[in-house]
């Protein structure tokens, strides 16, 4: 393998000397990450405490009393520009206020029955009348569907309210009460966001980083002419294929790490700007040293599988743009691959779609995270991706020799 | 110190190839039973025209491609079982093949001196001379993807000859240059074969073939139509000059003409 080290040397030294390469390949990704995740945690909060600050407009009709004392007892006029209506003022402009809340204008309309509370309080035995409130409003609409759920607890409180003058003892309605007790791995409960996404964006993120630094390392060179020199150097063609697959996974391993980093510092600014992390699933994965072994081992042969399949198509095309055509439809798999882990509802996965690459590999990840990864599992992971990375590797190695391939002849 | 003997190199077109040269035969006779042989000391000239199969011989020597039939040995190494051999006698220069845009000559130098197995002083040493001959230490920590097409020729010329190859081989040697580059290259590949180097070139240009070579092989249809001197072509032919000469012989191997 003499003279694989100075081609490795020289690829590095190819992206890491060009400022404009290093910048797009490392910096640009992580600011756009964090950036982006940052960005949509401050539209979503601003945009729940803009709803929730709203005083909507509200208008009902045929309110007695008990309704009025209920609304002034629960601050209902605080969040709500309240407009009592008699029956026969709302029937003059009842198509009118509808409009109006189709066109968002006002939030809601809730109409109760003529004698609400006598015919409430007049109910002795079962068939009696039971009166009813007619509840108007948008569902389309952010506003009017936040009006809706806070009137809608208004209106629980007054349902509660009427039942303590019927009954005088309200414990009469609690036939029996329900404590819930967890019994749950702590691990799995608190990352279920972490261990859904993970082994997704790992699959996804590291194929990204592979093809942006691969596809100019070998088309590139090969459209330009400058493969070419090399194979008239005496360095044997396999130390050629080596070396550019060796820098290649470094490169994208780097930028995978870079994505990763990132990633998650974009969470936690996202998450901090959202509350409580680890009730929504979003608690950190920790991993013990064995486990970051198995990550790390379960990352490298990926990489190692994508340099590959990237390096075999980058080197079959005769150009970049050919290259990056050939290699869409791949990143497509990869994608699709990666997701499906993400649906998984919990029945034992056979050992042998471990051995799947990259899907298999995605399994094992998730498994990782939610610390059930069995050794068998993990070793037919990382046996299924080697064994297809080394048979592509050996293809990359004919491609090289193929003069029909290298020359165009 | 090259010799080829019989070579015939047969293409496989694609169905893609045969609609753009509008034909139904599957295979392209690049170079047909070629035979030749130099010597030391000597610039040998392949002159003919386009698609007469100078190229696809050069690369034949050059290890690049691999003769359909027949053998070529360079230095005593045959091209296809000693590649590795063959390729640590010989430099092959043409405007195909490039020096990566994004390094500067200087590190290109290193890089394929690295390549060849040199130790740093012995590259250093070589640097020192080549860049001087070349006139290259004004622009050598430069990009070549921001140098003059010359001064990239240039470039090109001293990095293939880190290693300081036994046999030149130049395809096109003053295609694309100015007339002041061409002559440095001209002038320098006459001062390799007073240092006792082979070289090959190619060509198309009459004058050139005339004024540089000391023998010459007219390639036609993939053949060897004639070679030898000037001398023995034009009492071959029965010519004046060059010129002459190579459309008598075009002739004879195209009566359609």
């Amino acid at each position: 393998m003499k003279g694989a080290g100075i081609i490795i040397r020289k690829e590095l030294k190819r992206v890491f000397s060009d400022r404009k390469l290093v910048f797009s390949l490392f910096i640009l990704p992580a600011i756009l990450m964090i950036g982006i995740y940052s960005l949509m945690g401050n539209l979503i909060k601003s945009m729940e405490s803009d709803i929730t600050e709203h005083i909507s407009e509200v208008y009902i009709v045929n309110a007695d009393d008990g309704f009025k004392q209920t609304a002034k007892n629960f601050k209902y006029e605080e969040g709500a520009n309240v407009h009592y209506l008699t029956e026969s003022e709302y029937a003059s402009q009842k198509a009118d206020l509808e409009e109006k809340i189709l066109n968002a204008d006002i939030e809601l309309i809730a109409v109760f029955d003529k004698g609400f509370e006598s015919t409430v309080s007049a109910y002795t035995k079962a068939g009696d009348a039971i009166p009813q409130v007619n509840v108007y409003y948008n569902s389309a609409e952010n506003y009017s569907t936040q009006a809706y759920s806070v009137f809608s607890g208004l209106l629980s409180d007054y349902r509660t309210n009427l039942l303590a003058g019927r009954l005088g003892n309200l414990e009469q309605l609690n036939v029996f009460t329900q404590n819930d007790q967890l019994i749950v791995k702590e691990a799995k409960a608190n990352n279920r966001f972490i261990s859904m996404m993970l082994p997704y964006l790992i699959t996804m993120l590291l194929f990204a980083g592979a093809m942006s630094v691969g596809v100019d390392a070998i088309a590139g060179e090969k459209e330009r002419g400058t493969l070419a020199s090399m194979l008239l150097s005496p360095v044997s063609r396999d130390a050629i294929v080596v070396g550019k697959l060796v820098s290649m996974a470094i490169l994208s391993s780097l930028s995978a790490i870079v994505y990763a980093v990132s990633m998650i510092v974009a969470m936690s600014v996202m998450g901090s700007t959202m509350g409580d992390l680890a009730a929504n699933g979003f608690g950190n994965v920790s991993f013990g040293p064995t486990q970051c072994l198995m990550l790390l081992a379960i990352m490298l042969v990926m990489v190692y599988l994508y340099v590959a399949i990237i390096g075999l198509l980058a080197v079959l095309a005769k150009d970049v743009k050919t290259a990056s055509t050939y290699i869409s439809p791949v990143y497509i798999v990869v994608i699709i691959a990666g997701m499906l882990t993400m649906f998984n509802s919990g029945k034992a996965i056979p050992t042998t779609r471990y051995a799947i690459p990259i899907y298999g590999n995605a399994l094992a990840i998730a498994d990782l995270c939610s610390n059930e990864l069995t050794s068998v599992n993990f070793l037919a992971s990382i046996g299924g991706t080697l064994l297809l990375a080394i048979i592509i590797t050996v293809a990359v190695g004919r491609a090289f020799n193929s003069e029909k391939i290298m020359f165009n002849a | 110190m090259i010799k080829i003997n019989n070579l015939t190199k047969i293409y496989k077109l694609g169905k893609k190839k045969m609609m753009e040269l509008k034909t139904t035969n599957p295979e392209k006779i690049a170079v047909n039973g070629l035979s030749l042989e130099t010597k030391e000391g000597e610039i040998f000239g392949l002159l003919g025209p386009n698609g007469a199969g100078k190229t696809t011989t050069l690369r034949c020597v050059a290890t690049l491609l691999k003769p359909t039939d027949g053998d070529v040995t360079v230095c005593g190494y045959d091209t296809v079982k000693q590649g590795a051999d063959v390729r640590e006698n010989i430099c092959f220069l043409t405007n195909e093949i490039k020096l990566d845009p994004n390094f500067s000559a200087d590190y290109m130098f290193k890089f394929f001196g690295r390549l060849h197995g040199m130790s740093e002083e012995a590259i250093e040493a070589r640097q020192t001379a080549l860049f001087t001959e070349f006139g290259i230490n004004d622009f050598k920590d430069k990009k070549i993807d921001e140098l003059s097409t010359g001064m990239k020729q240039k470039a090109a010329i001293a990095v293939s000859l880190v290693h300081d190859p036994k046999v030149v081989i130049f395809d096109e040697p003053t295609s694309g240059l100015d007339i002041i580059t061409a002559r440095v290259v001209t002038d320098y590949l006459k001062k390799l074969k007073e240092e006792g180097k082979t070289v090959i070139i190619s060509t198309h240009i009459m004058s050139e073939a005339e004024k540089l070579c000391d023998r010459i092989a007219v390639i036609i249809n993939g053949q060897k139509a004639c070679e030898g001197t000037l001398g023995d072509i034009l009492e071959h032919t029965g010519a004046d000059d060059l010129e002459e000469a190579f459309f008598r012989l075009y002739k004879e191997y195209n009566p359609e003409v």
